[in-house]
């Protein structure tokens, strides 16, 4: 009998915490994707791959102190559509995270430059930074005025990067490219004069020259490829990726994106004449 | 009383056993002191009382001593900065004043700290180095520490100081920009263009002097051959050899004044070789061609043979010679080294524009 009481009080027990036992083991509140107006508070993803792009303190998933071209720009967004940014999220490795189907971010700034998976996981915006290739010169060597010019020079670039594949298919030189094996080398190889002309990405080429100015030569353009890094906006969040576009358009036009580039870059890679 | 003869002989034996139990009781305390003696530097539980701190002057890493309480008050002394006294010598520290301690813990050997954000605070990359690289070498400086982790409010920082992966523990800080290794020195050389690839073998050897004297040939320096520091320095900041004159295609220069070769394609310098042509001003200055070539040349007036010989005007040819010092010392032709002459004779074919220039420096 008395057996059967206890038994009966801790049944009434369990089911009257089951829910608050529930409600415990579901996940912290996520920002609501679902919501039908935009959100004023945005939750932001960075990719922290690259220093300028992005870079903070990573305690749990959250980015504390975050910095760079790509937080920047994403504070600055969020002010143009009429939002703020309430916090950052690390998305690492990007690519995984984005084919996850709830996101917990209403934008992403993570380097993501447009695929299948990124279109398949989110709505993509219009670049906001190119990623083409940047051509850097030696010393005294005369601006190429078209890949033409670059033809008969000796050019390097890093192994098995983009420019390198760049090189062989767009250029197509007179004599076998250099690869370097690290940037710090192949920085070294056009100071010296081993090679000519280094292809970097532009998104690196103010860094690259940063502080060698007087031992490397300029800057001399870049080869037009059409890509570029882009927004992520997760399906359902409420934000519309058209006013994000034009958000992106304004920012350009008013040289916002000039000018955090020349910030967090060392210079604006749409700035830098074309090759053709 | 009279105590039973069992009980005697028992008490006896404890009397005798006693000594033995101490000696057994004393050892583990005696290895236990040892292991806290051998443990306590890293755990700063005993006083470090002689410590080094690390700060910067002109950017380069320097170690004054401290007399600090373990290593809490090491750090301490790290983020208070250099004295005024150690200010007027020059010593600045890149870390911002102001910064906070919030955890310092030590296991494994690993020294943990956890600062406030003002660690990370500005954008200049050298200061965010070189900050990191004061705490490690500060951290690292404790008797039994032999790595750093560092983290910024209760997180890791991603991408915030250049050059370091904090997601990792530092065991090292970076090393110091001026001092490349012997193999970074004979690349150097080979990128500018004094000796060939395969000369960089990382041990020192005559063809690397050799690249060392054509470079300071070049540059106008002592003509030694040897990689003095003043050498170094001049090499961290070369650049390769520019042509004299400008003209398309493939051409010999020959610098009298500075006694060096440059070979060039396209107006760009391919090699710079190490000569010595004939004293007294007897090598002729102008514009020539090389038109002939021997593998095995007989100097007829000389009574000597001549390797490796590409005549550009009457009987004066580059070639190769036993001995090529720094002056000029022929009786007119151009003395290269045995490693150099085929090189040249490879490069310099029939027909090959050769200028004579004095007074190019």
């Amino acid at each position: 009998m008395r057996n059967r009481r206890a038994f009966l009080v801790i049944a009434v027990c369990a089911l009257a915490t089951a829910p608050i036992a529930a409600q415990a083991a579901e996940p912290s509140p996520q920002p609501s994707p679902t919501a039908a107006a935009p959100p004023v508070q945005l939750v932001v993803a960075l990719g922290l791959r690259d220093p300028a792009l992005d870079a903070g303190v990573v305690r749990g998933s959250e980015v504390l102190l975050a910095r760079g071209y790509e937080a920047e720009l994403a504070r600055i967004l969020a002010r143009r559509l009429g939002a703020h940014v309430d916090r950052f999220v690390a998305l690492r490795p990007a690519l995984r995270l984005m084919a996850g189907a709830p996101s917990g971010w209403h934008l992403a700034l993570a380097g993501i430059e447009p695929s299948r998976a990124a279109r398949g996981a989110a709505v993509l915006s219009d670049p906001y930074l190119t990623t083409d290739a940047a051509v850097v010169l030696r010393r005294h060597l005369p601006r190429p005025r078209s890949v033409a010019d670059l033809r008969g020079h000796l050019l390097c670039a890093l192994r098995g990067s983009e420019e390198a594949r760049t090189i062989a298919t767009a250029v197509r030189p007179a004599s076998a490219p250099l690869l370097s094996r690290s940037v710090d080398r192949l920085r070294e190889q056009l100071r010296t004069g081993a090679c000519d002309a280094a292809l970097v990405p532009a998104i690196q080429a103010g860094r690259f020259v940063r502080g060698h100015g007087s031992e490397l030569g300029p800057v001399a353009g870049r080869f037009p490829s059409g890509r570029g890094l882009v927004v992520a906006v997760a399906r359902g969040s409420g934000l519309d990726v058209h006013a994000v576009n034009a958000a992106l358009t304004r920012l350009r036009n008013d040289g916002t994106l000039g000018r955090l580039a020349r910030t967090w870059l060392g210079l604006d890679p749409a700035a830098l004449r074309t090759l053709r | 009383m009279r105590v039973p003869h069992a009980r005697r002989r028992s008490r006896r034996r404890e009397r005798e056993l006693r000594p033995v139990r101490r000696v057994r009781l004393a050892i583990p305390a005696v290895v236990g002191a040892c292991a806290l003696l051998v443990a306590a530097p890293a755990l700063g539980a005993t006083d470090v009382r002689r410590g080094q701190v690390w700060f910067l002057r002109d950017g380069e890493p320097v170690a004054v001593s401290r007399t600090a309480p373990a290593m809490p008050g090491l750090l301490r002394a790290l983020l208070a900065g250099p004295t005024r006294a150690e200010r007027a010598k020059r010593l600045r520290s890149a870390i911002p004043a102001g910064t906070d301690v919030r955890t310092l813990t030590i296991a494994r050997r690993v020294a943990t700290v956890d600062l406030g954000s003002r660690f990370a605070v500005g954008r200049d990359e050298a200061s965010l180095t070189a900050r990191v690289g004061q705490l490690v070498r500060t951290l690292r400086s404790v008797p039994g520490v032999v790595g750093v982790r560092i983290r910024v409010e209760g997180g890791v920082p991603v991408g915030l100081f250049p050059g370091y992966d904090l997601r990792r523990t530092v065991r090292a800080p970076l090393a110091s920009q001026s001092a490349p290794t012997f193999r970074d020195t004979q690349q150097l050389l080979a990128d500018l263009g004094f000796m060939a690839q395969t000369g960089v073998t990382g041990r020192p050897g005559d063809e690397t002097t050799v690249a060392v004297l054509a470079f300071e040939k070049w540059r106008g320096m002592a003509r030694d051959g040897v990689l003095s520091a003043g050498v170094l320095k001049a090499l961290a900041h070369a650049t390769r050899p520019e042509p004299v004159r400008h003209a398309p295609g493939k051409r010999v220069e020959l610098l009298l004044d500075r006694q060096l070769a440059l070979a060039i394609v396209n107006d760009r310098v391919e090699r710079v070789f190490h000569i010595s042509s004939g004293a007294g001003g007897r090598t002729p200055s102008g514009s020539f061609r090389v038109y002939r070539k021997e593998r095995l040349s007989w100097s007829v007036p000389f009574s000597v043979w001549m390797p490796w010989a590409s005549y550009f005007t009457g009987g004066i040819a580059f070639h190769e010679y036993g001995y090529v010092p720094a002056y000029p010392a022929s009786h007119g032709c151009v003395r290269m080294m045995a490693r150099d002459a085929p090189l040249m004779y490879a490069f310099a074919t029939t027909g090959t524009p050769v200028d004579v220039l004095r007074g190019t420096a």
